[in-house]
């Protein structure tokens, strides 16, 4: 009976586990066809010729390893900068007593609730007068201001951390910064590593922002890939090797997952957030 | 430190490292070289249609220009245009120009084609009035842009083992088909098997294809002042009767059971189509394809009505935004792109019909279906009629209109009268709107 039922539970996990990954393996396998049997009917679930070559042939296509560059410059930059001010503007919430407080927090939690698509042409236009167009600065400025959802994690996790660690910091004569910095800050790794993959993640995949922002010549490698593998003479896209720069183009970020999991999954358990 | 002292350093800290400059706010350019002093443009193109990166470093090294490419989205240009930060050329469809034109974003650039040495109003291509607005009406008037290539939008390609397949006479090279025979020919070319489904025919169903047909029958879908739409005149409803039946039959993707390919190259590549409607342009993607290239042909575009038109309604080309601020660099640059090296290589490539008449002896020839495709396409050419559309609204915002009330026409929920008040309803909706947005 007991077999019976885990057969059965795991028979529903492959299930889910293979509708939610069929999409990724669509595109690794699309990434190796050609062009003409994509058009294919009945379709062909796998390649009859494998084309390896489409790898090459998406890497060299336009300068994919500068845009690659360039997304990393800013996905890295973002992610230690919004990292440490969360961090640190969590600290504050969870640790600091001031009038005010729960307002300013509830005001913060609420802007998580704009639509981003909102403030897209007046960002522009800050960044304009600010002459920060085509530049890497917006991304800086954003992240050096914090993230609402990355603030509301820390402070959940420095919230829960014994009034004790701080009390002996305090008589041993540190002040806050040094409390935050040595104490509290160390033992926080999980959603550390929780606010690096997310906030990576979110750069690393954003369209909007660079393809509003940013010059083709300074561009990130999501627009590159959504808007370059196109034919020259009409500007058709040419879908496998679209498929094939973008399967290149998630690596990074399963890597930076595969690395950072644990953390993760301790960051999002530890600071009450599931 | 103290609770107040946390406070400020953490104000400090910002503050210092956006002056102190964690990163040097330069952005990594993916192509070398700076601007060295000289004039900087902003183009604003999709993808490469004006050349890959090294064909835009030529184009700086002959220009002695920089030119920043940025990729085409609308939602930036209109915060380019809102900052004060305005690009110095823009693409666009050239049925966008009476919009560009009476919100007054465009430049007239009547006087600078007057000067030119490069793009003469002599050696202009008659699609290039899609640019011309006269303040009411488009086709005449001042030109507010120019095309960058064209094609006549509505003439057929058609794979001839297919109709070989089917016993099917080849069109006339000459002689257009009427849309009845069309449809008809469409669905015995049509080849639903178990395994396979070939369509007859591939045929949007938009504003475009609506305002020919009711054009040719002897209508027209727009009043005297293009704000409104009238989709239940005769004209247009037999039009609109006509794309139904053509949807209802399978013999062509429509929005509501769409090609998953998207468009008609890959599944006419792939023999899955038989019929095309696709431009000259099309032969620039068939000569990638020995195979296909060897049973495509061109026909001309079919005939609803008594007149004969064969319009080509995109004309994409460029335009100078009024405020710009480099307008004599940006018309240079406009006379390299459209009439320099970079024109001369596509006039070559056979990807649409060059915008300079004098550039048309350049399409290509070498290949049989190359051959017999120009010349076709040159008797199609006088047939070619700008068919003017509203400046009050974009033929995007108007096709969502359609997109959204077609689909339960074609799955038979709703009939033809009812979609033409739809469509009445919705498309005269947006117009009112837009209209009282021009000052």
């Amino acid at each position: 009976m007991i077999l019976a039922r885990r057969t059965g539970l795991y028979l529903v996990l492959v299930a889910l586990v293979a509708l939610f990954v069929s999409p990724f393996g669509w595109l690794v396998i699309t990434a190796f066809k050609d062009s003409s049997e994509m058009a294919a009917y009945p379709v062909h679930w796998l390649p009859e010729k494998w084309q390896f070559g489409n790898f090459s042939r998406a890497l060299t296509f336009f300068n994919y390893l500068g845009y690659a560059r360039n997304s990393l410059i800013i996905a890295s930059v973002y992610s230690v900068l919004i990292t440490l001010s969360s961090a640190w503007a969590g600290f504050g919430f969870a640790r600091l007593a001031a009038r005010g407080k729960r307002l300013v927090f509830g005001v913060l939690l609420s802007t998580m609730m704009m639509p981003a698509m909102i403030t897209l042409i007046p960002t522009y236009i800050i960044f304009a007068k600010l002459g920060m167009i085509d530049t890497y600065w917006p991304w800086v400025l954003w992240g050096l201001a914090g993230a609402p959802y990355l603030i509301f994690l820390f402070r959940q996790f420095f919230a829960n951390m014994p009034r004790e660690l701080e009390e002996a910091a305090i008589v041993d004569g540190c002040g806050y910064g040094r409390i935050f910095w040595r104490i509290f800050l160390p033992q926080s790794w999980p959603v550390l590593a929780t606010s690096m993959l997310l906030s990576f993640t979110w750069v690393w995949g954003d369209y909007i922002a660079p393809s509003l922002l940013l010059s083709t010549d300074h561009t990130t490698l999501a627009v590159a890939v959504a808007t370059q593998y196109v034919n020259e003479s009409n500007q058709t896209p040419i879908n496998n090797l679209m498929a094939a720069g973008s399967v290149l183009y998630i690596l990074p970020v399963l890597l930076l997952f595969f690395i950072l999991q644990r953390g993760f999954v301790t960051g999002v358990s530890t600071s009450g957030l599931k | 430190m103290s609770r107040r002292r946390f406070l400020t350093t953490s104000t400090g800290i910002a503050a210092a490292a956006t002056a102190g400059g964690l990163l040097s706010g330069c952005a990594g350019s993916v192509s070398s070289g700076g601007s060295g002093g000289k004039t900087t443009l902003t183009i604003m193109a999709s993808g490469t249609e004006l050349g890959t990166p090294a064909e835009i470093k030529a184009a700086e090294k002959a220009l002695g220009m920089k030119l920043k490419m940025v990729k085409y989205d609308l939602t930036r240009l209109t915060a380019m245009l809102t900052s004060g930060n305005a690009p110095d050329l823009v693409r666009a469809e050239g049925s966008d120009a009476p919009y560009l034109a009476s919100h007054s974003v465009a430049q007239d650039l009547d006087d600078r084609f007057a000067k030119s040495t490069v793009l003469k109003v002599g050696d202009l291509d008659p699609v290039n009035d899609i640019w011309r607005w006269d303040g009411k009406q488009q086709g005449s008037g001042p030109r507010y842009g120019m095309a960058k290539d064209w094609s006549q939008s509505y003439m057929l390609w058609y794979n001839t083992a297919l109709f070989d397949k089917a016993d099917e006479p080849y069109p006339s090279d000459t002689q257009p088909l009427t849309y009845d025979k069309l449809l008809d020919v469409g669905k015995r070319l049509t080849q639903s098997g178990k395994k396979s489904k070939v369509y007859g025919l591939g045929m949007a169903g938009n504003f475009e294809t609506f305002m020919i047909l009711t054009t040719e029958a002897g209508g027209q879908l727009f009043n005297e002042d293009y704000s409104a739409v009238d989709f239940t005149t005769s004209e247009a409803r037999s039009a609109l009767s006509w794309y139904l039946e053509l949807a209802k039959s399978g013999a062509a993707p429509t929005i509501a059971n769409p090609d998953p390919n998207g468009w008609d190259w890959p599944t006419f590549d792939a023999g899955r189509m038989a019929i095309s409607t696709s431009g000259y342009w099309f032969g620039g993607m068939v000569v990638t394809d020995k195979k296909i290239a060897a049973t495509a042909r061109l026909a001309p575009a079919p005939q609803f009505g008594s007149k004969r038109i064969s319009t080509g309604y995109t004309g994409t080309g460029l335009w100078m935004p009024k405020a710009g601020k480099n307008k004599d660099a940006a018309w240079e640059a406009m006379e390299y792109f459209l009439g320099g090296a970079p024109a001369k290589k596509r006039a070559e490539s056979g990807a649409g019909l060059p915008a300079l008449k004098s550039l048309r002896s350049l399409l290509p020839k070498s290949e049989g279906f190359q051959k017999q495709a120009y010349a076709v396409q040159e008797k199609e050419l006088s047939y070619f009629e700008v068919l003017p559309f509203t400046p009050y609204v974009r033929k995007d915002a108007v096709d969502a209109v359609i997109n959204q009330v077609m689909p339960a026409a074609i799955k038979g929920s709703v009939p033809v009268s009812k979609l033409a008040d739809q469509l009445n309803e919705g498309i005269n909706k947006q117009l009112a709107n837009g209209k009282k947005l021009i000052k």
